[in-house]
C-alpha cells in the first residue's frame, strides 16, 4: 500500500495541511511536485483522503456521536441533511425520537461555560445506573451551548427509554455540575411530533 | 525543498512507449496509467473538489500523456512525473475539452484507461471506521468530523470550537494518527 520507500517522506501533518489548503502556494507546489513523483507519499496522501471521505460519510449518516457546533449543524442542513434538533436548558426534559428520514439527531445543551477549564459529559441510564463519561470535550467558552450529535444507529435500536446527560466543569480540586438534561425517548410514530 | 523520489521505472516506461510508437507497448501504457491515475485523481480532487471532475481530469491527462509519448513530443523521459503534473495544472487552468479530437484519442486508449482507473480509490470499511472513530478521545473526534466533513482548514475549525489554529493542528494530527493505526490494525 505504501509503495516504494521514500528517502524524505512528507510528514502526515504537512500532507494534511496541503490537502486542506493551509500551505502557502509555493509550499503547496513543492508538496505536489514531490507527491507526483513519489509512490510512497502519494499512497500516504491517498490513505489520508480515504480517511477523510470515510469520516464525511460517517458524519453524514450520523453513525457516530460527537460534540459539534450550531454553525456546523446549519452547514449540514444546508447540504441537504435532515437534522432533528432538541434544545434543553439545565434541569429540563424532552420527549424525543428519531424518524426514518432523519440523518442526524442533535441536542443543544444550554449552560454557562464562562471560566470552565475542562468540560466532561456523563451519559447515563437512570434505571440501570450505567454511565458513559465523555472527557475533555471541545467547546467554546464564549458560547452558551454545546451541540451533542447522537449515534443514529444507537437511537434507532433504542426502544422506550430514559437517558440522562450531565455536564460537568472539571477543575483542580473537583468538579461542578453545569446542568442535567433528561431525554424521554420513544420509537417514532408518524405525527407524534416528538 | 523535498527530494523527489521518482519511481526508478518512470523513465523506462516512457522510453518503451515512445520506442513502440504506433505499434504500442500495451503493458507499458497500462503500467503508466495504473501508476499515475491515483495521483492525477488526487490532484483533481484537491483542486476541483468534485469526484466527477477529478475522474474527467484523470482521463484527459492520461490521454494527452499517452498521445504525446507516442508521437515523440516528450523528450525528457526521466521527468515524466513533472510532465504529467504540468499537464494536470494546464488542464485545470484551461478547463478545456477538445471535442472530436478527445473522442478519437479515447477510442484508441479506452481499454488501457479502463483497467488503470479500476480500484484506484477503494473505500475504507465504514463499520471499521465508525468503531475507530468512536474510540477516539472526544476532542479528536470533534475536530476530525468538523475538519473532514467539508475539508475545513484549522483556523475555521478553531474559530468554531474556541481553539487556536495551532491547537487544532495538534489535535487533528493526533486524531489522524490514532485513526490510521486503528484502521490498519483492524485490517491486518
Amino acid at each position: 500500500m505504501s509503495g516504494l520507500p521514500c528517502p524524505s517522506p512528507i510528514p502526515e501533518a504537512e500532507l494534511t495541511a496541503y490537502w486542506l489548503g493551509e500551505l502557502e502556494d509555493s509550499d503547496a507546489a513543492d508538496v505536489e511536485q514531490h507527491v507526483f513523483g513519489c509512490s510512497h507519499c502519494s499512497s500516504q496522501l491517498q490513505l489520508l483522503v480515504r480517511l477523510g471521505v470515510g469520516i464525511r460519510q460517517v458524519a453524514s449518516e450520523g453513525t457516530v456521536h460527537a460534540v459539534l457546533t450550531p454553525a456546523f449543524v446549519r452547514q449540514m442542513q444546508n447540504n441537504g441533511l435532515q437534522v432533528r434538533e432538541y434544545r434543553l436548558r439545565p434541569g429540563t426534559s424532552v420527549a424525543c425520537t428519531i424518524a426514518p428520514d432523519d440523518d442526524l439527531v442533535v441536542s443543544h445543551l444550554h449552560a454557562e461555560f464562562a471560566g470552565v477549564e475542562r468540560l466532561d459529559l456523563i451519559f447515563e441510564d437512570p434505571d440501570s445506573g450505567a454511565q458513559l463519561r465523555m472527557k475533555d470535550l471541545a467547546f467554546d467558552r464564549a458560547a452558551d451551548e454545546i451541540v451533542l450529535a447522537s449515534n443514529t444507529r444507537y437511537l434507532r435500536e433504542l426502544g422506550t427509554a430514559t437517558r440522562r446527560v450531565r455536564l460537568l466543569a472539571v477543575q483542580e480540586g473537583g468538579e461542578r455540575e453545569l446542568g442535567t438534561y433528561t431525554f424521554n425517548h420513544s420509537r417514532y410514530r408518524s405525527g407524534s411530533g416528538a | 525543498m523535498y527530494q523527489v523520489a521518482s519511481g526508478p521505472d518512470d523513465g523506462e516506461l516512457a522510453r518503451r512507449i515512445v520506442t513502440a510508437g504506433a505499434r504500442r507497448d500495451a503493458d507499458a501504457e497500462a503500467e503508466l496509467c495504473r501508476r499515475f491515475a491515483p495521483r492525477i485523481r488526487l490532484y483533481g480532487l484537491r483542486h476541483l473538489r468534485n469526484d466527477a471532475a477529478a475522474a474527467d481530469l484523470v482521463q484527459d491527462v492520461l490521454l494527452m500523456t499517452l498521445e504525446k509519448l507516442r508521437t515523440g513530443v516528450v523528450r525528457e523521459f526521466d521527468k515524466l512525473a513533472s510532465f504529467i503534473l504540468g499537464t494536470c495544472r494546464q488542464t485545470v487552468i484551461d478547463g478545456r475539452r477538445s471535442g472530436g479530437r478527445r473522442e478519437r484519442i479515447l477510442e484508441t486508449f479506452a481499454p488501457t484507461l479502463d483497467s488503470a482507473t479500476e480500484d484506484s480509490d477503494t473505500a475504507l470499511d465504514s463499520g471499521r471506521l465508525e468503531s475507530c472513530l468512536e474510540n477516539l478521545p472526544e476532542r479528536e473526534r470533534s475536530v476530525l468530523v468538523m475538519t473532514f466533513y467539508d475539508d475545513r482548514p484549522a483556523d475555521e475549525v478553531g474559530a468554531a470550537l474556541g481553539l487556536s489554529p495551532g491547537n487544532v493542528r495538534v489535535i487533528r494530527h493526533r486524531g489522524i494518527e490514532r485513526l490510521r493505526r486503528c484502521v490498519e490494525e483492524q485490517t491486518s
